[in-house]
């Protein structure tokens, strides 16, 4: 059965991707990712300079998933490219960028594409930094033109990944139409609270929550924005089982993202999800993945 | 997050102190437990005695162990785990190769299969757990064998069927370099990253792909030969390679 998967014009084995931010802030861990059976692995965001991060705790374990404030950890762009530049799955892997404007994140895209990396995912959503992530990616013209002058200025396909942190999400992916494909969603802005500390469960106080608990809630975004827009698009929140990916296919996702699925059931989630959606649509008498994509909302 | 009431903290040594409690998971040898000093900070400590009340026992060098050490009975003591795979159950003739807090993470498996327990350290004031150590070696030679444990150990030029070793990553690297691999059966390591989720998520743990915190801490000496990372880099909180001498 052929569940390979394009998006934007590259063509991917399975449409089951590693999403940003989990186990991929070193390359050996996004290599195990691809060499477990990963269509496609994102990268940990990168920005310009290093940050180290919050304190820990920076999760939080709940019964419907879980809380994160990582605080965009990362290397900086200069550090992650020697680092990664060696890869020899270069194809299979998407480096996610952060930047505060259109300036910032053409400067790392020009990194990128220079490192031979052919796909970059825009972070703009990340919901617990100030002046990044979220902040950017709730203001449709700074996404407008970010996109627009990558596009311009670079050969890199991009893709965006947005925040489910808004009024209308459906107002974003329209201002992020000149991207290649979109990617929805990314965490959703959240607070834990200890009782018996009487502290925010994350260092930070405000996190991004994830996992089962936000599954509809993705579900939600990609019709939405499947209907409206009719863009290329990978589904990603809360998925932990082939069904889950299924229902995100049949509302117009192309390819989902795991995350916090890693948690779960860890590297071997990618080929259980692929092997589930294969034995569907054999079962269910489709002849290949492309018959199921947006079939509920055609 | 959980927590429980502190039953004792007793000092055992220079800086050294162990925390009492009770837990109601069961711990196997070799996990770690992400205790969490609210306001300060979370970290990882492994367990020395897994038996309730079960007890973690740290030297007092940071913010956090300080903060822990200062605690009293009655305390609330907040954790999550435990986490991380565990030791196998020894065979035959059985070493333990300790580097100061090291032997923390081997105390409930040197409690329940006897084995020879070789215990490097600083200087003689910081010995801890006196009797149940037969080889003691000191850096600056005040008590023992002067220089390390790995030194001690091949000197001591003794076969054991399976052998754990515990303790800072130069000292396992050493050791891990400098024996002599056939002369011993099963050679088992716990290591110790910078960590951050504890469950193998956010990567920070990570040497070549494995992660600490999920996949170890535990991990035998074959293992480590393709983790050309192991006590070569070292990761920053970033993220950022460090490169070891």
């Amino acid at each position: 059965m052929d569940i390979s998967t394009v998006i934007a014009g590259t063509r991917f084995d399975n449409p089951v991707f590693l999403a940003s931010g989990i186990v991929d802030e070193t390359l050996k861990s996004v290599e195990r990712a691809i060499k477990s059976g990963a269509g496609a692995a994102v990268t940990k965001s990168i920005g310009k300079d290093e940050r180290a991060g919050y304190v820990p705790p920076i999760i939080s374990e709940l019964p419907t998933g879980m809380l994160n404030a990582v605080g965009l950890a990362n290397p900086g762009i200069d550090d992650f490219i020697d680092e990664f530049k060696t890869s020899s799955l270069k194809e299979k892997i998407v480096v996610s960028i952060f930047g505060k404007d259109s300036e910032e994140f053409l400067e790392l895209a020009k990194k990128v594409q220079d490192a031979g990396f052919t796909t970059i995912e825009l972070n703009l959503s990340c919901p617990h930094v100030k002046g990044y992530g979220s902040e950017v990616g709730e203001d449709p013209e700074l996404v407008e033109e970010i996109i627009k002058e990558l596009k311009s200025k670079t050969n890199l396909k991009v893709w965006a990944k947005l925040t489910p942190n808004v009024t209308h999400i459906v107002d974003i992916a329209k201002a992020a139409e000149r991207a290649d494909a979109l990617v929805l969603i990314n965490t959703v802005k959240a607070i834990g609270v200890n009782i018996w500390a009487r502290k925010f469960s994350l260092t930070n106080g405000i996190g991004g929550y994830s996992g089962p608990g936000i599954k509809p809630i993705a579900l939600r975004a990609v019709y939405d924005v499947y209907k409206e827009t009719g863009k290329e698009l990978i589904g990603v929140g809360g998925i932990t089982t082939y069904e889950d990916a299924i229902e995100f296919m049949l509302l117009g996702a192309k390819a989902i993202q795991v995350g916090t699925a890693i948690y779960y059931k860890d590297f071997k989630i990618f080929n259980e999800i692929s092997q589930g959606i294969m034995n569907y649509l054999e079962m269910e008498g489709f002849g290949s993945l492309q018959e199921i994509i947006g079939l509920m909302v055609k | 997050m959980k927590f429980s009431n502190i039953v004792s903290v007793k000092k055992i040594g220079r800086d050294f102190f162990e925390i009492s409690f009770n837990i109601d998971s069961e711990v196997r040898a070799g996990q770690f437990l992400m205790v969490w000093v609210p306001g300060v900070k979370e970290i990882p400590m492994s367990v020395s005695n897994l038996k309730n009340p079960i007890t973690i026992s740290f030297k007092a060098i940071g913010e956090t162990t300080k903060r822990l050490s200062a605690m009293r009975p009655g305390d609330r003591i907040f954790y999550r785990g435990p986490y991380g795979n565990t030791y196998p159950d020894p065979k035959g003739k059985t070493a333990y190769v300790a580097g100061g807090t090291g032997i923390a993470s081997l105390l409930p498996l040197i409690s329940a299969y006897p084995g020879d327990v070789y215990y490097g350290m600083r200087t003689a004031e910081d010995i801890v757990y006196k009797n149940l150590v037969n080889f003691v070696s000191t850096d600056d030679g005040s008590m023992g064998f002067k220089g390390n444990v790995v030194d001690l150990f091949i000197r001591e030029k003794r076969k054991y069927d399976t052998v754990f070793v515990c303790g800072p990553e130069p000292m396992m690297k050493y050791f891990h370099d400098k024996i002599n691999r056939n002369e011993y059966g099963n050679i088992y390591y716990s290591l110790e990253r910078l960590m951050k989720c504890g469950v193998g998520i956010c990567d920070s743990c990570s040497i070549n792909g494995f992660r600490v915190c999920r996949d170890g801490t535990v991990f035998d000496h074959e293992q480590l030969n393709i983790m050309d990372e192991f006590g070569t880099v070292r990761r920053a909180e970033s993220g950022r390679r460090i490169f070891l001498k």
